[in-house]
């Protein structure tokens, strides 16, 4: 009876006020909540896709920015299959809370979750104080996929959850695929050691 | 698939059809009841089918979810609900798993109602037993989900439903908690990756309580008080291994929204810990605070200050044993924050006040945790605190000033934990270790500090309440004006006065003498002088007493002091005579000392306590000559012969004082001058030796000999060797009788002793049943002494009543 076929967790984290509620909303609801207050601690989305035609589930959990939260959003991280690290475009300081941000996934998530970048307010084109090109150099360096979206302007919003669904279904299958070889090697019952290590490294 | 069948039900399963029948056409009317009877009564009668009765709801519920027919999915749940609750069987667990399947489903929808109602369903659940573990459950989602409930803020939503939620969101963590606490096999429900989402929605909530309090009651439930009854549930459940996982969230919840400043809200946090912790734990949370005081040993005092606040709540709380362990640890740490409290040098008034009042913050909590210790760890407390007091040198007195400023801090502890301290016997209270060095701070050069360590004297001599009475030097005509309480002290204090009594004797007389004194600091050595003369004045100890004032009174007059300081120690002095005079009660000695008084009244008074003691005193207060004539003095001969007619042993009194106390090192300073003092005074009594030339012959007693009379010598001789030879063979006889002698031997000579005992106690009751001038008892005679005192009210032990 399942209505799907993989069950993804997304958390946004980024500073306060960069637009991430905006980002989940528009793409769940498709809509644009003008004048939308700071969130409270955590808050939840549900939304389905079609990938390849199978249903990927994705739980969206939009944190809080301010920092007063970062107790509770932090037990979020730890579960999630892909991060979506926001900043706004339109301002410098939330693209140089960037590195603390991986700090903390650094240290909270779990060691190699797909991570995001993303430039939010891409519509605020005359007031834009982070070029494309930094937020791009920045992600590649730091090994982060990079986008720029306007949640106003329904701009590359649904490409966005779109690819990190894509992507986590690639991953998953391909995990799924190597636990089953690895399982089938393994009831070989005369697996080398070497085998077993080169196993471990693999996945 | 059901629509496939729904022109032909009749080829469906049986227990499709029962479920199918529950719904009713028009889903306002709600679960058709007699069907579901039905099918409960099915599910009930073949248990193995149960597991696909859920799997088929489960599946219409999730397509009535998505089709938003709300009616139809409320009809879903209420029949899960009642099977969940009617059926007992071991296949309940694939059942459960449909169950816990649509409440996510539901919880997933962005429909506040069905949110809602998800809830309930899930704290029914969780509150019925299973009797067979799932291992394989999870329960990730649900705490994600309900933590994020409580935080529940949408715009677009009324309040009421706001509160809804955040209320479901809190009854939904409990259940989870409730649900897992008590299984091991379970989802460890302590696991980080849950508290740290759990604790901080519970405390988020809590919060509100503090801003809305005045609010008047909704009908409702609050947010904020199922928050509370939800953490108290927590927090009791928590073991020895678990109960750090909440406190350290809670730290951090504390510290991330900066409520420890002010920390009203800290402290309700921690007092409600502190209630609902199993009482065998508190001391882990006391602990985990040190520990996080530590952690912030770089943050601004005030914050400190603030922490400390909440451990000394948290310790008022965390009663009797169960802080034993980590008893010494908490002073450790406090004590260490003190001092680097003090070492830290601000000039900005602001911080300088904010580390001030943490200052307090500790030393209040000191006090606070001492004050739950049992008694005897009181004492260990303060030797410990004892044991850090820094030793001042004179080298560098720059460096010092922090030294004496923590000097006076941990003065200032030890005086609250003393405080705290209830005297029973003054050997448990003053033990050596604690009793010198107590008293070698007592000669500190900082006035302030000596009149601290004069009042912990006074809170731990004092038994019977007496030193509040004592604050002021007074003369009363009579001393039952002072209302004072006096007890016969029991014999150990005696022995214990015998050892360690000259130490006493010897600091007040050198305490006298301190330039820089105050009246602060005579009023509190008046105090001291008096509590030890009520506390253990009998006998011996009340003519010891009696020769340290008139030797003080003799200092006073030799010794070049100023004025002010000379006038206070004789009024103070006269204070004490009055006060002693009247507890031995002979009008000879009583006479003379109204005379004396009466004398000075006449011809000078500011060496009464009026005017000596008198805070706005000016230079005029005082003649231009100090002329101090004999008659404006004590006599220690009239004293003498008084005492004498009444059959004291008066023999120690004629002996100047002699002011070294035994078994004290001579050789650090303040020991040596005294000894010029005491020599010289010795020496007064036959020519007027006083020169500097002869010190380095008087530091050893033996050197001066030539200088000295026979008597004096002879008394010399008489109390020390010769009686510690005494003692010691005294020793040795017994020890060897013990050791050696049969047992029946010693047994006899017990009876034997004991039958002596009785006489004796025969004969002295019938001396008292005699007139009173019987000579026969001697001053070692405390019921003879104790009878002659009639204006008190005597307050004779147990061990005499019988």
């Amino acid at each position: 009876m399942e209505d799907y076929k993989y069950l993804f967790k997304v958390v946004l984290i980024g500073n306060a006020g960069v637009g991430k509620t905006c980002l989940v909303r528009r793409f769940t609801q498709g809509l644009f909540p003008p004048g939308q207050g700071a969130t409270i601690g955590v808050d939840f989305m549900i939304k389905t896709v079609e990938i390849d035609g199978e249903k990927v589930k994705l739980q969206i959990w939009d944190t809080a920015g301010q920092e007063r939260f970062r107790s509770i959003t932090q037990g979020y991280y730890r579960s999630a299959n892909a991060l979506i690290v926001v900043y706004d475009i339109s301002c410098q300081p939330t693209f140089d809370c960037l590195p603390q941000w991986l700090k903390e996934i650094e240290h909270y998530a779990s060691t190699k979750v797909f991570s995001y970048l993303v430039g939010n307010k891409s519509d605020r084109a005359s007031q834009r104080e982070i070029p494309a090109y930094v937020g791009e150099d920045f992600a590649r360096l730091h090994d982060m996929e990079f986008i720029e979206t306007s949640a106003k302007e329904a701009d590359n919003v649904d490409s966005l959850f779109y690819d990190i669904a894509k992507e986590l279904t690639r991953l998953a299958r391909q995990n799924s695929l190597r636990s089953h070889v690895s399982e089938t090697d393994l009831s070989g019952g005369s697996t080398s050691i070497s085998s077993i290590s080169s196993c471990c490294r693999f996945s | 698939m059901a629509e496939l069948c729904g022109c032909c039900s009749a080829f469906k399963p049986r227990y499709k059809r029962l479920v199918d029948s529950i719904f009713p056409a028009d889903p306002q009317e709600g679960l058709v009841k007699s069907n579901m009877d039905k099918l409960t009564f099915f599910a009930m009668k073949s248990p193995e089918k149960l597991d696909r009765i859920g799997d088929y709801l489960a599946q219409r519920l999730s397509r009535d979810v998505s089709r938003q027919r709300n009616g139809y999915v409320r009809i879903a749940m209420e029949a899960m609900d009642n099977l969940l609750v009617t059926c007992h069987a071991p296949t309940l667990n694939l059942f459960v798993e449909s169950f816990l399947k649509m409440v996510q489903k539901l919880l997933e929808c962005n429909e506040p109602q069905l949110q809602v109602l998800a809830t309930s369903s899930f704290v029914m659940f969780s509150n019925k037993e299973e009797d067979t573990p799932s291992y394989h459950r999870r329960y990730d989602f649900f705490v994600s989900k309900f933590s994020a409930m409580c935080h529940n803020n949408h715009q677009d939503m009324e309040d009421q439903i706001k509160t809804r939620l955040r209320v479901a969101g809190l009854q939904g963590l409990q259940g989870v908690v409730r649900k897992t606490v008590l299984d091991d096999l379970q989802v460890n429900i302590w696991d980080k990756t849950h508290m740290d989402k759990i604790v901080p929605s519970l405390l988020f909530n809590l919060e509100g309580s503090m801003e809305r309090a005045a609010e008047s009651p909704r009908e409702e439930e609050r947010p904020c008080d199922v928050a509370e009854t939800v953490f108290r549930d927590l927090v009791c459940r928590a073991s020895y291994g678990t109960i750090n996982a909440i406190i350290r969230p809670v730290l951090m919840h504390l510290d991330n929204h900066q409520l420890w400043v002010p920390n009203h809200f800290a402290v309700h946090c921690f007092k409600i810990i502190m209630y609902s912790v199993q009482a065998q734990y508190g001391y882990v949370v006391v602990e985990m605070l040190m520990e996080h005081l530590d952690q912030n040993i770089k943050q601004d005092a005030q914050i400190k200050a603030s922490i400390v606040n909440v451990l000394a709540e948290t310790v008022l709380i965390a009663a009797g044993g169960s802080i034993g362990p980590t008893v010494l640890e908490v002073f450790n740490t406090l004590l260490r924050h003190l001092r680097l409290s003090l070492d830290s040098d601000t000039s900005d008034p602001q911080k300088k006040s904010d580390e001030k009042n943490f200052q307090e913050a500790v030393i209040n909590t000191i006090g606070e945790f001492a004050n739950h210790l049992p008694d005897y760890q009181k004492i260990q407390i303060l030797m410990f605190v004892m044991g850090k007091v820094p030793k001042v040198t004179d080298a560098d007195p720059s460096s010092n000033n922090k030294e004496v400023l923590l000097q006076t801090m941990l003065m200032k502890t030890i005086l609250k934990v003393a405080t705290k301290y209830k005297t029973v016997e003054m050997s448990s209270a003053f033990p050596s270790s604690f009793l010198e060095p107590l008293l070698k701070m007592s000669m500190v050069p900082d006035s302030g500090t000596r009149k601290i360590v004069q009042e912990i004297l006074q809170t731990l001599l004092d038994r019977h309440d007496n030193a509040a009475k004592l604050k002021t030097v007074r003369i009363p005509k009579d001393i039952v004006q002072l209302d004072l309480t006096m007890e016969e002290a029991p014999r150990q204090d005696f022995m214990f006065m015998k050892k360690n009594g000259s130490l006493f004797y010897w600091h007040l007389y050198e305490n006298m003498q301190q330039s820089n004194n105050k009246v602060d600091n005579y009023e509190a050595l008046y105090c001291t002088m008096v509590l030890l003369l009520l506390e253990m004045g009998g006998g011996e100890v009340r003519m010891e007493l009696l020769r340290l004032a008139l030797g003080i009174q003799k200092m006073a007059i030799k010794n070049s002091l100023p004025v002010t300081h000379q006038s206070a120690i004789l009024a103070l002095v006269s204070a004490y005579m009055n006060l002693i005079s009247q507890l031995y009660d002979i009008p000879l000695f009583c006479e003379h000392v109204d005379s004396v008084i009466a004398a000075r009244t006449k011809k000078a008074s500011h060496l009464l306590p009026d005017i000596a003691f008198n805070r706005h005193n000016t230079s005029r207060s005082y003649p231009k000559n100090m002329a101090v004539t004999d008659d404006l003095l004590f006599d220690v001969d009239v004293i003498t012969s008084a005492l004498e007619a009444r059959g004291h042993d008066t023999s120690r009194l004629s002996v100047p004082f002699v002011t070294r106390p035994s078994g004290l090192d001579a050789k650090s300073k303040p020991y040596t001058v005294d000894m010029n003092i005491s020599m010289s005074d010795i020496h007064s009594t036959i020519t007027d030796f006083e020169s500097a030339t002869t010190t380095p012959i008087l530091v050893r007693r033996g050197f001066s000999a030539e200088e000295i009379t026979f008597d004096s010598m002879k008394k010399i001789l008489e109390v020390n060797p010769k009686q510690r030879e005494e003692d010691e063979e005294n020793r040795r006889r017994i020890i060897d009788s013990f050791r050696n002698g049969p047992f029946e031997e010693i047994v006899a000579k017990n009876e034997q002793r004991a039958q002596q005992i009785q006489d004796k106690v025969d004969e002295i009751l019938a001396m008292i049943a005699q007139p009173q001038h019987s000579p026969g008892g001697s001053p070692r005679k405390p019921i003879i002494e104790e009878e002659s005192v009639p204006i008190y009210e005597i307050q004779f032990p147990e061990l005499f009543v019988y």
